[in-house]
């Protein structure tokens, strides 16, 4: 009987494959986020000023707030049709952690809507004119912060899921909480055009993401458990 | 049997006691600070390069400390509520949030009359300021949370849970405030009390606005604690006997 | 208010190996109304037990309090004569639970919904999952997105679950409510089949079950 049924890690993979299965189908919500991301960060050259100086000094805060805005309207996705479906009560029910479960869910959302934007932001740092040496600084950086948002935001999302108007609160929830993410990335990329030494600044982000990934979830299954009631 | 004593005996049990204890504590606090307010707007010596203005300081720091402990009031509050599903917890946790914001944003607003003469202009982005504005923001979102979840129940839970995550999250974003605060702007910070003398005449005025602030905290979430209690339990008996009173 | 049932019994639950899932003095509130209160039942091995009850009165509560979904009550219940709060783990891998809404994703086809919620439970393989949809009548729809699909056969993509399921005990919550007569049939059928395997059935309907042995417990 017992090997009849799966470990806990085909499960994950299982849930994981899953919800990528679905974000292949549903390119919208892929695309959606990473357009919001080009959108927002090419607005501020409008809004502030087209010059390469004035540009260079907030290109790196542009993108960081442009990634933290995207991680938050791709957020809703998570778990919404899960929960109007039904299928959140059988991985609830499932035998296995749900820790596991919502990890393999928070790291297929990131995958979809959190990689893209990494992927592309030295396009966009480019055009706002991101000084020479600090791409590879803000690519880590943002490599590394990213899966924060996501795995913040989910908390928030198990929260609200059960909410109609629950995009506001969302944000009101979040984005406090994934200040110290983006203190450490802008300043990782602005400190290093300084001479300081990007090792610090990566093992502090390094630092967040595991405190993260292995708190994060918890509280998002916890949450889960709360809203599905 | 203890969750049906948590549910029936606690609120009425605090409702009593509270009501006993509660003109004592105002007495205190209107000592406290009737005293400490005339001694400390009145009679402290001027500082020699703030002048009257300093004497901010006075109302600002009590009431700013007070406001640094409402999330981990709320987190020990949450903590007992989910664990062991006390009723009077949630209470705590529902009514400590717009507390913490009122206070907080006291605090915002008189550390900000301070920094007027301080800094020059009512606000800078100065570490203690900013880590108190998210704050402030951080239990806004608590509050809507609360009233978009309509069922207690969950509501409870889902507040107590959020509160706890807030705690964690509040430590981290007041460690990594000041270090960007410390990078971005060379540490020739105003300090409270670089210049001052520490006499007994500073500080005894201080104390005794720190007690009577601190009463006055505990007393504002007693009254709402009450509130609360009394809107809950409507359907009790032992209220409505209270207002057939 | 207590409620006596045809399905009570007050057996000791470690005396009763058959017994499965014991309810004890069960008590649950929502906004101030009281849905009931010392509610006391079993489900033996064998046993079909169905839920009836007007609307309101807690039978979807009820169920997905016995599932864990639901925590705001109180009172016991036992999963095989212990206290289920330690018993979570084998009572979920025991454990299949249908609800209202029955957990199949719109964009997904009936065969990648079948193959997610089988896995959270047990290894299958693809041939398994093609027999199973067949045997509900989804043949030829295997890989047809479930949107395009009819709510009826949407809730047979999901009790396509109970054709490959070793669970022991099923938890149904109003499963014939869109099906057809022949849905309604096969449903019956696959019910009878896992009580007298040895399993046994909480549902929930407004539907009069042609199943011999048939218990039936009313709410409200």
């Amino acid at each position: 009987m017992a090997n009849a049924h799966t470990s806990t890690f085909s499960a994950f993979k299982a849930t994981l494959k899953r919800d990528l299965l679905i974000a292949y189908k549903r390119k919208n919500d892929v695309v959606n986020p990473f357009m919001f991301f080009l959108i927002v960060a090419s607005l501020f050259p409008i809004g502030v000023s087209p010059e390469p100086e004035r540009l260079s000094l907030i290109a790196a805060g542009v993108l960081w707030i442009s990634a933290l805005l995207a991680a938050l309207l791709a957020m809703d996705n998570l778990y919404r049709a899960d929960y109007e479906d039904g299928s959140l009560e059988q991985l609830l029910l499932s035998p296995h952690p749900l820790f596991f479960m919502v990890l393999a869910k928070n790291i297929a959302h990131w995958l979809v809507s959190g990689l893209p934007v990494v992927l592309v932001s030295p396009l966009i740092a480019y055009m706002l004119s991101l000084p020479d040496g600090s791409y590879h600084v803000l690519f880590l950086s943002l490599l590394l912060g990213t899966p924060v948002f996501s795995l913040l935001g989910s908390i928030g999302v198990a929260l609200t899921v059960g909410l109609g108007s629950r995009g506001l609160i969302l944000a009101m929830i979040t984005l406090p909480m994934s200040v110290p993410v983006l203190i450490a990335g802008t300043l990782a990329v602005q400190q290093t055009q300084n001479g300081a030494s990007l090792l610090g600044f990566l093992a502090i982000m390094g630092a967040m993401l595991l405190f993260a990934l292995t708190l994060a979830p918890l509280a998002s299954a916890a949450a889960l458990r709360i809203s599905v009631n | 049997m203890w969750t049906w004593f948590h549910k029936l005996g606690s609120p009425k049990w605090f409702y009593d006691i509270s009501g006993r204890w509660l003109p004592w504590l105002v007495a205190c606090m209107a000592v406290c600070l009737v005293v400490g307010v005339i001694w400390s707007l009145l009679f402290v010596p001027q500082d020699y390069q703030q002048g009257l203005t300093n004497r901010i300081f006075y109302v600002h720091v009590p009431v700013a400390s007070i406001s640094l402990a409402f999330f981990p009031l709320m987190a020990i509050a949450g903590t007992v509520s989910l664990v062991w599903k006390m009723k009077l917890a949630d209470v705590v946790v529902k009514v400590a949030a717009p507390l913490g914001a009122w206070f907080t944003a006291l605090a915002l607003a008189s550390g900000s009359i301070w920094g007027i003469d301080t800094w020059g202009t009512f606000w800078v982005w100065d570490a203690r300021l900013t880590s108190l504005l998210l704050q402030f923001f951080l239990l806004i979102g608590m509050i809507s949370l609360r009233s978009a979840l309509e069922d207690t129940d969950a509501a409870a839970k889902a507040c107590a849970l959020l509160s706890i995550v807030g705690t964690i999250n509040m430590v981290v974003i007041k460690y990594s405030v000041l270090w960007w605060d410390v990078l971005h702007q060379p540490p020739t910070n105003f300090t409270v009390d670089n210049s001052q003398p520490n006499g007994p005449e500073i500080w005894i005025p201080l104390v005794i606005m720190f007690l009577g602030v601190y009463l006055f905290f505990v007393i504002s979430l007693i009254l709402s604690v009450r509130n609360e209690i009394l809107r809950r339990e409507r359907r009790a008996q032992w209220v409505s006997e209270l207002a057939a009173q | 208010m207590d409620q006596t049932t045809s399905a009570t019994s007050k057996q000791s639950p470690a005396q009763n190996q058959a017994v499965l899932l014991q309810a004890s003095e069960l008590f649950c509130e929502r906004d101030d109304r009281v849905l009931f209160s010392g509610l006391n039942f079993s489900v033996s091995r064998g046993q079909v037990l169905q839920i009836k009850g007007g609307n309101g009165t807690g039978k979807t509560t009820l169920l997905r309090m016995l599932c864990g979904l639901n925590q705001d009550f109180e009172g016991t219940l036992y999963w095989q004569g212990q206290d289920m709060a330690e018993q979570e783990e084998a009572f979920h891998s025991a454990l299949l639970y249908i609800g209202h809404r029955v957990g199949v994703n719109k964009v997904l086809t009936p065969l990648e919904n079948l193959r997610w919620t089988c896995r959270l439970q047990r290894e299958v393989s693809d041939e398994q999952l093609m027999s199973a949809l067949a045997g509900v009548g989804l043949r030829g729809f295997e890989d047809s997105q479930c949107h395009a699909l009819s709510a009826g056969q949407q809730q047979r993509v999901a009790l396509a679950r109970l054709l490959l399921s070793q669970a022991t005990l099923w938890v149904l919550d109003e499963p014939f409510t869109t099906l057809d007569v022949d849905g309604v049939a096969l449903l019956e059928n696959l019910l009878q089949q896992h009580a007298a395997r040895g399993g046994a059935v909480l549902v929930t309907t407004h539907h009069n079950l042609q199943i011999p042995g048939l218990e039936v417990l009313t709410l409200g």
